[in-house]
């Protein structure tokens, strides 16, 4: 393993910036969230705990336009968005995002593969960052990570004191590294250090769900009507806990248009809006309590039936920013046992 | 628990007991540090959860479209200004809520208290008041804050802290730490401000909404059951967050709620990207009050600002 000075953090991406748009998390512009790297300011390590907005926005932009279309003749020409050839590098991703964004990927190339998301995948390198101290609305553990876990990054820094132990995860990660200047080689007490940094950030992630309970729960508590109504009765259908949430992926498609020429633009949507499914006759989701069940089944039931994998990574930004304190994991612990053995449904 | 739970928690198990309420609307200790949470309950033992202290945040007005039958709500001064309102504009009837009224000297805001000590909230031990000092425990350490440091804007320029409007009052609201001049601080700057530099100001606060249209869910006077932004026959705005359409979107919901915002400051503090909301609410409510001489839920028996024209009435409003 490799280390590097923590002083030297500043020259370090400096070198990558000559070959990447490098994001940090920032507060300038008002709330957290990684923005391309002003090529000095390396506050962000002293404050950045996790950001407001997840770095899934780097991939799935919140408006992007698909194409350009105009109208000539009864006839219309379609005219792609060149694809972006900016490589990025977000440096200081908690493993929480990291793993939410592989997560999300499986849809991305599933059935279709998105050329917009993919392209900007296929040239983003990861430079994970171990969350040493966890917020109490975070319960990564529970979902099978480590808040300093190396995982679906590239490249992984570990706090040790003066240094960041940096672990190369994947070969894009070793020719970050192999080209870089200012590393040393790592030496073991090093590693032992990382070592018990990352035990103790496991420790102070004390909330807690469990996830085989649910597992076996959740499907049997979807006709549970009056579950639902009691557990959604203060949500107010905003969209930030499905917005600011690093797995929710749904965008809606938009089309602007000034006489014949205009543009599909794509931007993010949440099914916590009644107009997600709004039909010309009838609305599924008209009343609160299916939205809200739809959002839980969807994250920890539908996803896993689907992919294998649970929609969620404990970064707790949905229960932070919730302007009610709407708890996810106080539904998931609350969920009603199952029907006891014998009981027809 | 202090007395003034207890007496509330009496009331509300007694409103359910003989029937006079269908459900209770009040706060309970939330999952995180210094929270609390709406509690919506038809189930008497429930009441045994709810709280009143200095985090109750929540303007809970804003639940009574949602309930079935008559409700006991639990309402500060700005509250309970809310229900007023929604009952001017017949959405709410008078006979079907049951408005408890509570002491409020001004919640606490959570953000200043970061911004004061440098740690999160949930970093911090334990945040109490003393007097009118607001006492911040951490790590062993305490830290004494002035009142008017720690409050809400809105609760600093609040007149009404007492609800006008109530069928049980559960005691005289405490000493109010009030300063005028402090809570609309970012006002004054963009009063001072060229127009050229609002406009960019503007910009630069709008370019990061995200559309989430929490500002707009949580505030009781947001009632419609269908909201302009989302007619797509015609389309008034694009549903895409691009900054114009993002201010547009603010600027008509303000224009909206005028003559029925009352400053609770709800707004803002959901508001994820912390786009300072209330410097444009509160503007309003000031332009209200000197055009037309109106508080927004100061009596329930007059007619909507909006919903009524004198003849005699000021027309300055047009220039």
């Amino acid at each position: 393993m490799k280390k590097v000075k923590k002083q030297e953090i500043q020259k370090l991406l400096s070198q990558w910036q000559q070959e990447f748009t490098v994001f940090v998390p920032s507060r300038e512009n008002g709330v957290a969230e990684m923005v391309v790297w002003d090529g000095q300011d390396t506050g962000f390590l002293e404050w950045y705990r996790n950001t407001v907005v997840p770095p899934k926005e780097n991939f799935l932009l919140n408006m992007e336009k698909m194409f350009d279309f105009h109208k000539a003749d009864g006839n219309y020409s379609l005219e792609p968005t060149p694809a972006e050839d900016r490589k990025q590098l977000i440096f200081g991703i908690r493993p929480c995002d990291a793993r939410a964004i592989s997560i999300i990927d499986m849809v991305f190339k599933d059935a279709y593969e998105d050329t917009y998301y993919l392209s900007r995948r296929e040239n983003a390198v990861l430079v994970g960052m171990g969350c040493l101290n966890p917020y109490d609305s975070c319960f990564c553990t529970s979902l099978g990570l480590g808040p300093a876990e190396a995982t679906d990054v590239d490249l992984m820094l570990t706090d040790i004191g003066d240094y960041f132990l940096i672990e190369e995860i994947t070969d894009k990660g070793k020719e970050l590294l192999a080209k870089a200047e200012g590393i040393e080689e790592a030496t073991k007490d090093d590693e032992n250090r990382a070592g018990e940094v990352k035990d103790a950030a496991v420790q102070k992630v004390t909330r807690k769900i469990d996830v085989g309970e649910i597992e076996k729960r959740l499907p049997a508590s979807f006709d549970n009507e009056e579950f639902w109504e009691k557990i959604s009765a203060k949500c107010v259908s905003c969209g930030i806990c499905t917005f600011l949430c690093p797995t929710c992926y749904c965008f809606d498609i938009n089309d602007e248009m000034l006489k014949g020429d205009g543009a599909r633009y794509r931007n993010w949507d949440s099914c916590s809006f009644p107009l997600y499914t709004q039909m010309p006759m009838e609305n599924p989701r008209e009343e609160k309590w299916r939205r809200v069940r739809q959002k839980v089944h969807h994250k920890y039931s539908f996803y896993p039936m689907l992919f294998d994998v649970i929609a969620c990574t404990g970064c707790g930004r949905c229960i932070r920013l919730c302007p009610v304190n709407w708890d996810i994991t106080q539904t998931l612990s609350g969920l009603p046992a199952e029907a006891p053995a014998g009981t027809e449904k | 628990m202090n007395e003034t739970e207890q007496k509330l928690r009496n009331e509300a198990r007694t409103l359910l007991e003989q029937g006079r309420v269908d459900c209770i609307i009040g706060y309970e200790t939330g999952s995180l540090k210094f929270t609390t949470t709406p509690l919506i309950t038809k189930d008497k033992d429930d009441t045994d959860r709810l709280v009143i202290n200095p985090f109750v945040v929540n303007n809970l007005s804003v639940f009574l479209s949602d309930v079935d039958g008559k409700a006991g709500i639990v309402a500060k001064g700005c509250d309970s200004r809310s229900i007023v309102s929604l009952i001017q504009d017949q959405q709410v009837a008078r006979e079907d809520v049951v408005i408890i009224g509570v002491p409020c000297s001004g919640v606490i805001d959570l953000d200043k208290i970061e911004k004061l000590i440098g740690k999160d909230r949930d970093e911090l031990d334990d945040i109490a008041w003393d007097g009118d000092k607001a006492v911040v425990t951490i790590g062993g350490a305490k830290k004494e804050f002035p009142a008017k440091e720690v409050l809400m804007d809105d609760c600093l320029s609040c007149d009404m802290p007492a609800p006008k409007e109530y069928d049980i009052l559960l005691e005289e609201v405490g000493p109010l730490v009030c300063d005028n001049e402090l809570s609309r601080s970012r006002i004054k700057e963009l009063e001072e401000m060229s127009p050229e530099q609002r406009w960019e100001f503007w910009e630069n606060e709008f370019s990061r909404c995200i559309r989430c249209y929490a500002c707009r869910q949580v505030c009781p006077a947001c009632f419609c059951k269908r909201c302009f932004v989302e007619e797509t026959e015609p389309q008034w705005i694009s549903p895409l967050p691009k900054w114009q359409d993002n201010l547009i979107f603010q600027a008509v919901r303000m224009i909206h709620v005028a003559g029925r915002c009352t400053d609770c400051g709800e707004c803002q503090r959901a508001c994820p990207v912390n786009i300072p909301l209330r410097s444009l609410s509160k503007k309003m409510e000031e332009i209200v009050d000197e055009l037309f001489q109106y508080k927004a839920g100061t009596d329930k028996d007059t007619p909507p600002l909006m919903a009524a024209y004198e003849s005699e009435e000021a027309e300055d409003f047009i220039r």
